[in-house]
């Protein structure tokens, strides 16, 4: 029913599939651990007062919610036909949705945890469109969902003439779905020690460190620890999110292959993303405060396309870390291998860009070749953002009053998604005319050589 | 004026823009100066509710001043490749949109910009920060841009 032979037909391919059947269990599973923790709390809270109604209840519930997913996997089914990914799901309102595989920017394979145990995967695909619903088959026979990754991966490269940037020994051939997987080249591999250390002296990490001294506080100065009962859910809230991150990119593998960059990660839910080659919108390097003490740095990039992950809403503008932390050596090089010859920003800011931006003025920077443009900024967390001008979207000269004041303006230069802005700030207003003037034609350029290629 | 080019040529949005956007600031004003006087005329006395009435109207005058400002500095070019839109008197923007990012254009038009006969042209690429509109554009002039993107657009278009 689900399963896929390894050298399937085309039109076997094509014929209608069903989900794993334990796929209901996994995706209420959630909801059900959820669950089950709120009756234990119940239960604890009703020891004394012996109250097993409730349980009864949410047995109820549960049930209601496992038989739901059940009727859901029942009238969920998949094809791929004709380049076309169709999903046909929904048992009152029917939705069938397909995804050209052509317009694919990735596809990844997601593994919660109670899916690890029973050895099923989601696959996930990412569209270029801005809703966050692209096509999600879960859950797949791990091995299935990888198998199916690379051919799906392979059928969407094969009409598409893009071709990777900066991946070296890997041209730009369509690959046949038997050679991917076994010409990887690692890149790089997060320490976890590093990265715990790292977690703890960002942002995340230092309310976690405030709200955790002050409960103690409260508790040592009040000597009741009843007090921070109403504080409990924003102090597991606020643990919650330093897990999630250490959860999210402990063991962040980061290799080259043929069909682009594999990205691995994750302790409980283990998440595989293939960022294909030409979808890079955007590179940056993140070194905050802390961070460059040790120096140590975050390479993030920008791929066209939503972050799916539901969970990760509130990190809606955090990218896709490559690199979660790492020595500046190991950015510098994963960014060599991301773009051909990635500029460094070496311009610097004129001097009277001290009196509108008296803390960034230190790193402002930028450089440009026929290729990319590199802006650096920030004073508290260095950000240095390397945009592909072939991916440009559209720039922008900004004067405000101060600057222009000063004799001075900024320009930016958009790519598509709403996080990443390649901004130039604070430039001579000579040079930044002529930056405005020169930019449209080189990012043309620019283009037509990605086209031609 | 911004960036100085001498091959580029703008043209501005009908005149008929600044009275839009009078009408809009009237339409703004004087409701909140009545509603604004009423309130500090019951909290406290007659005269003050006065003073805050006229006071709120003259902030609207002064606004209006400045409307013409910001009017004439709109402006738009076409270019071979893309599109320039200027805005702005205190912040002023510049952006270039070429023809090939365009996702889609819409026109669109409010009641009162409707009742002059302009519309507001909105061009939108796949970046969310590039914001291009050209506001009080003659409503046939608008359809007939609208066109003209668009065939250039689907002509330049390239991908992602």
């Amino acid at each position: 029913m689900n399963g896929l032979p390894a050298s399937r037909p085309p039109a076997e391919m094509a014929s209608w599939h069903r989900l794993h059947p334990l796929s209901p269990l996994v995706r209420t599973g959630r909801h059900l651990v959820g669950l089950g923790v709120v009756v234990l709390i119940l239960i604890f809270a009703n020891h004394s007062s012996g109250g097993g109604g409730n349980l009864i209840g949410d047995i109820v519930v549960a049930a209601v919610v496992l038989v739901a997913g059940v009727i859901s996997w029942l009238v969920t089914r998949w094809q791929v036909a004709d380049g076309v990914l169709r999903i046909d799901t929904g048992l009152i309102r029917r939705d069938s949705r397909r995804f050209p595989l052509s317009q694919v920017q990735a596809i990844d394979v997601v593994q919660t945890g109670l899916a690890r145990v029973l050895g099923l995967a989601e696959l996930r695909l990412r569209m270029a469109g801005a809703d966050s619903s692209g096509g999600r088959l879960a859950c797949l026979r791990l091995a299935d969902a990888e198998r199916l990754r690379e051919q799906l991966l392979s059928m969407a490269h094969a009409p598409t003439p893009t071709a990777p940037v900066g991946t070296a020994g890997a041209a730009g051939s369509p690959v046949a779905p038997s050679q991917v997987g076994g010409t990887e080249r690692m890149l790089f591999r997060v320490r976890s020690e590093r990265l715990a250390g790292a977690i703890i002296l960002s942002r995340t990490g230092a309310y976690a460190a405030a709200v955790i001294v002050a409960v103690v506080l409260i508790v040592a100065l009040t000597g009741k620890p009843s007090v921070i009962v109403p504080f409990l859910a924003f102090a597991i809230g606020v643990v919650l999110s330093v897990w999630r991150q250490f959860n999210t990119e402990f063991g962040t593998v980061v290799a080259a292959a043929p069909d682009g960059l594999r990205l691995r990660s994750g302790l409980v839910q283990t998440t595989a993303e293939t960022i294909r080659p030409g979808r890079v919108q955007a590179v940056r390097i993140v070194e905050p405060l802390i961070w460059r003490a040790f120096g140590w740095c975050r390479l993030e990039v920008d791929v066209a396309g939503p972050r799916q992950r539901r969970e990760n809403r509130s990190e809606g503008q955090r990218l896709r870390a490559l690199i979660p932390v790492g020595s500046r050596a190991e950015a510098e090089q994963m960014l060599g291998e991301l773009l051909k010859t990635p500029p460094m920003p070496s311009r610097r800011a004129p001097g009277r860009a001290r009196w509108k931006a008296p803390l960034s003025y230190h790193f402002l920077a930028w450089a440009g070749d026929d290729q990319y443009v590199a802006a650096a900024r920030g004073r508290v967390c260095r950000q240095t953002t390397w945009v592909p001008l072939e991916k440009v979207q559209s720039i922008r000269w900004v004067q405000g009053p101060l600057q222009r004041r000063l004799g001075l303006a900024s320009v930016r230069l958009d790519v598509a998604g709403k996080r990443v802005t390649g901004s130039v700030q604070d430039r001579d207003v000579a040079e930044a005319n002529e930056i405005l003037a020169r930019l449209p034609d080189l990012a043309r350029a620019a283009r037509a050589r990605g086209l031609v290629r | 004026m911004t960036v100085e080019d001498p091959g580029v040529r703008w043209q501005r949005p009908s005149h008929l823009l600044l009275r839009a956007r009078r009408i809009q600031t009237g339409l703004v004003t004087a409701p909140v100066a009545l509603i604004g006087g009423l309130i500090a005329g019951t909290a406290g006395s007659a005269p003050v509710g006065l003073g805050v009435g006229l006071g709120l109207v003259v902030v609207g005058l002064l606004w209006e001043r400045f409307l013409a400002r910001r009017v004439a500095a709109w402006g738009y070019a076409e270019r071979r490749d893309d599109l320039m839109v200027k805005r702005g008197v205190l912040i002023r923007r510049q952006s270039v949109i070429p023809y090939g990012r365009m996702q889609f254009i819409d026109v669109t038009a409010g009641p009162v910009e409707r009742s002059l006969g302009l519309a507001t042209l909105r061009m939108h690429t796949a970046a969310a920060a590039s914001d291009a509109r050209i506001p009080g554009l003659d409503k046939a002039d608008a359809a007939k841009l609208r066109d003209q993107l668009a065939t250039l657009g689907e002509a330049q278009a390239a991908g992602l």
